[in-house]
């Protein structure tokens, strides 16, 4: 039980506080209600992009980050298809400075060429590193537009190449601040030692006067459902075939949503989900098998992947897997099974609880989803599950129509 | 009325606390570390054993570790894991060059009952010949995979290298996976494992009950016995490029021999690291990425150990601007040892290392770790003490000192891949 307080400012900035007397530390998290959703599909990876300009000097402010080290804090920030969220996590008795640099940049950006110059060029470096110069590293730059076509989730939050990036204009930077940075459009989450009216204080003094700004309605075209199943073979120079099995399910919100968290953890599990000691152990087909979900704020997926063993095939792979999976929807998981996922959820959630930076977010994060409260009745709701739930979700899901296949075949394999 | 071109006022940390955990030793002469007084139900128990990846041959100290609790002559490896599953409790191996950490964590009324189940598994462990093969042929995959990455090619290159001749430059190599057998890990987990417990740190509010238990269980273990690693340092000097076709990043490790924090110049030698490349500020990272847009990210590093440190600089950056980054690291270098640090910049940085210091003392987890870490090498908690006393006090010309004695190109070992 996480307990907090909440206001609203006369702006519309919504403000969320959780005390915690036992840490000398503070953190200040902002999250946006922006993501690479919300990106024109000529203009992808504008919104991570711009995460990075956040750091670049604000009106009033040269340089964000030296005054927070200089109050011993530090900072960071992360970009989803849904959401920007950055942080600051600083000694509490330096709360004013996190506090007066993240309103600073709410209020306005100094938008400098040499920022967004630099920044492009850092971007396109990290779209290198971590996507262009590793082995499977753009597989999900190609699943996303195998499984939707209409929906902004089809391209990753890096953008979909290099090029858009490089076109992003200063005039764009500009009216994507104008668009998506304002209170109305953000959720200020404060962890540390204070008292409520301190913080209330000091929220208004340095959030109180920046300008509202009306909140744009979001008009996304929703992905029509899957008709058939699709798939996509890519050729490359790496040591083993890899596959990416992706089932499409609903939204975060959705309540088929804690169903699909604890079945992708029962497929998912080492050493003794079914996958694995079927495909992995038994049949010695697959090299690694795992199981997870995207967790998105619109539809999302269910994702099964892995690598085959060598001189494995993909044919081998299917004949194998589907069976399994058509089990999952035929016959109920034990009940012991699903008490040990609830228990083993229960233990990670306990430690996740134990960082105040996880707090901060996951409180922020619930209030986007309609409310902070939500994030304490998770946990009964994943109580409630039961075995033929998870089966239900099962025989809704795995079907091949519902299913997009995206296979990274090894050379040596393709001979 | 709030004017926004004024910093607010900044307040200096005038304490930290740095909280003992209880020590209680064993009778078998272990040492066991506790920390309670948790405000949640989490608990944790790390076991440190004499089982690192340079004791004897890597291969077979990574296997052992990765096949602890994979079948004894009752259970099987999905038993025991269904058994951990069932308590809600996660299990983790790693291995450094010294040590293996078995890691368990539960919740605090299940820990005593995962621990059981991990010793019993361990204590009978048959290492089946399956699981060893089932595990070599995934492991060999991984490896080959890791082999097509540019920042696993750089790494392996300077370990090799910076540790030349020495215990510390043995490393895994493909054709190991072929040539190792039941035997091998069988003989290791005895010696190692069995009688090589090293130290045991333990977390959450244990029940008085529980807590005797645990140590019966632990005091089955025979500690292990240190003999002096014979440990030669002759580090190569200078640049070694592999090539790798097709890439468009390379990834570059430059470094050096340095010294743990046993050494009378580590404090002050930390502050210049940050001021080079550990933190967002740095200067490393404010040219190469926030002035030139070369890279994603660089930084440097002090890398302890029992017997050792060393200095690393790690960055991946476009193959086109490779040299161009060597020319500014250099650079950066000479600024160092030419130029005073600013007393502006030296303030921000003092500021900083005490706050993430405060940072690295709060909640009793980072705590007991950051006493494990003075512990290793045998020193107590007013390390830290003398530590932020050394940075209070550092001034600019000492730093310059320290740079003209450490950061000398000519003695770096320069690896770059890709």
């Amino acid at each position: 039980m996480i307990s907090y307080e909440s206001f609203t400012l006369n702006n519309g900035l919504r403000v969320l506080f959780h005390r915690e007397p036992s840490s000398p530390m503070a953190v200040v998290n902002v999250l946006y209600d922006v993501g690479a959703r919300d990106e024109d599909a000529e203009r992808t990876g504008f919104a991570h992009l711009f995460e990075h300009l956040m750091f670049g000097g604000s009106k009033h402010i040269a340089d964000f980050d030296a005054p927070l080290q200089a109050a011993g804090g530090q900072s960071n920030a992360f970009t989803s298809n849904d959401i920007t969220n950055y942080y600051d996590i600083l000694p509490a008795q330096n709360i004013d400075t996190a506090l007066w640099l993240e309103s600073d940049r709410m209020l306005s950006l100094a938008f400098t060429d040499k920022s967004l110059e630099v920044q492009r060029q850092v971007v396109i470096e990290e779209f290198k590193q971590r996507y262009l110069n590793q082995p499977y590293g753009d597989a999900w730059l190609h699943l996303r537009p195998l499984v939707y076509k209409k929906h902004p989730y089809r391209w990753a939050t890096i953008g979909k190449n290099i090029k858009q990036i490089q076109e992003a204009s200063m005039q764009e930077v500009k009216a994507f601040f104008k668009q998506h940075y304002h209170p109305g459009n953000a959720i200020l989450c404060i962890i540390g030692n204070f008292e409520l009216e301190t913080i209330k204080q000091k929220v208004a003094h340095y959030f109180g006067n920046i300008p509202a700004q009306k909140k744009a309605t979001r008009k996304l075209t929703s992905e029509p459902p899957q008709k058939q199943f699709r798939t996509k073979t890519l050729i490359r120079k790496v040591p083993a075939t890899a596959f990416y099995y992706a089932f499409r399910m609903g939204k975060r919100t959705d309540s088929d949503f804690y169903q699909a968290d604890l079945l992708s953890d029962f497929l998912g599990n080492e050493k003794t989900s079914p996958l694995y000691i079927e495909l992995k152990k038994k049949k010695k087909i697959c090299a690694e098998i795992t199981a997870y979900i995207t967790a998105s704020f619109d539809d999302g997926l269910f994702i099964i992947s892995g690598k085959l063993q060598s001189g494995k095939t993909i044919e081998q792979l299917e004949a194998a897997l589907w069976p399994l999976l058509e089990k999952t929807a035929a016959k109920a998981i034990s009940k012991s099974s699903l008490n040990e996922l609830k228990l083993k959820l229960r233990t990670s959630r306990a430690f996740q609880d134990q960082g105040l930076l996880n707090r901060a977010m996951n409180l922020a994060y619930f209030e986007l989803l309609g409310s902070a409260q939500q994030l304490n009745k998770e946990a009964e709701k994943y109580q409630q599950i039961k075995t033929k739930d998870l089966q239900e979700f099962a025989l809704q899901t795995f079907r091949k129509t519902n299913c997009s296949r995206l296979i990274i075949q090894s050379q040596q394999d393709a001979k | 009325m709030l004017n926004r071109s004024q910093a607010p006022a900044i307040h200096g940390i005038e304490h930290i606390a740095f909280v003992q955990p209880q020590i209680n030793k064993l009778k078998n002469g272990v040492d066991l570390f506790w920390r309670n007084g948790i405000f949640n139900e989490t608990s944790k128990i790390e076991l440190h054993f004499k089982a690192g990846s340079c004791i004897e041959q890597p291969i077979v100290a990574s296997l052992c570790a990765g096949l602890l609790i994979s079948g004894t002559a009752h259970k099987n490896a999905r038993q025991i894991q269904k058994a951990l599953d069932a308590l809600g409790a996660y299990y983790d191996v790693s291995l450094s060059q010294d040590e293996a950490i078995v890691s368990i964590y539960a919740l605090k009324d299940q820990l005593l009952a995962a621990y059981t189940v991990f010793h019993e598994s361990l204590f009978a462990a048959t290492f089946p010949t399956k699981e060893l093969q089932d595990l070599c042929a995934e492991r060999r995959q991984k490896f080959l995979v890791q082999q097509e990455k540019v920042s696993f090619l750089a790494q392996r290159q300077f370990q090799k290298s910076l540790f030349a001749n020495s215990v510390y430059a043995k490393q895994i190599q493909l054709e190991d996976y072929d040539n190792v057998s039941v035997t091998d890990l069988q003989a290791f987990h005895q010696k190692n494992y069995l009688k090589g417990l090293v130290e045991v740190f333990v977390v959450g509010d244990l029940q008085g009950a529980d807590f005797q238990e645990l140590q019966d269980l632990l005091n089955t273990y025979q500690k292990a016995s240190f003999d002096a690693i014979d440990f030669d340092w002759q580090n190569e000097q200078g640049a070694i490029h592999l090539e790798q076709e097709n890439a468009l990043q390379s990834a570059v490790r430059i470094g050096r021999p340095l010294f743990n924090k046993t050494h009378p110049d580590f404090c002050d030698f930390s502050i210049l690291n940050t001021i080079l490349g550990d933190y967002f500020g740095s200067r490393l990272m404010s040219n190469i990425r926030e002035d030139k847009g070369y890279t994603y990210g660089i930084g440097s590093y002090i890398v302890e150990h029992q017997n050792y440190g060393y200095f690393v600089i790690g960055t991946e950056v476009g193959v086109q601007t490779r040299t161009a980054t060597f020319e500014e690291i250099q650079r950066e270098f000479d600024r160092l040892k030419n130029e005073l640090v600013p007393q502006e910049e030296l303030a921000l940085v003092q500021n900083y290392m005490l706050g993430q210091l405060l940072k690295s003392a709060d909640g009793p987890y980072a705590m007991l770790d950051l006493f494990a870490n003075v512990q290793q090498n045998g020193l107590g908690l007013d390390f830290y003490d003398q530590l932020i006393d050394r940075i209070r006090k550092i001034t600019p010309e000492r730093i310059q000192e320290l740079a003209k004695r450490y950061l000398i190109w000519e003695e770096m070992l320069i690896i770059s891949a890709g």
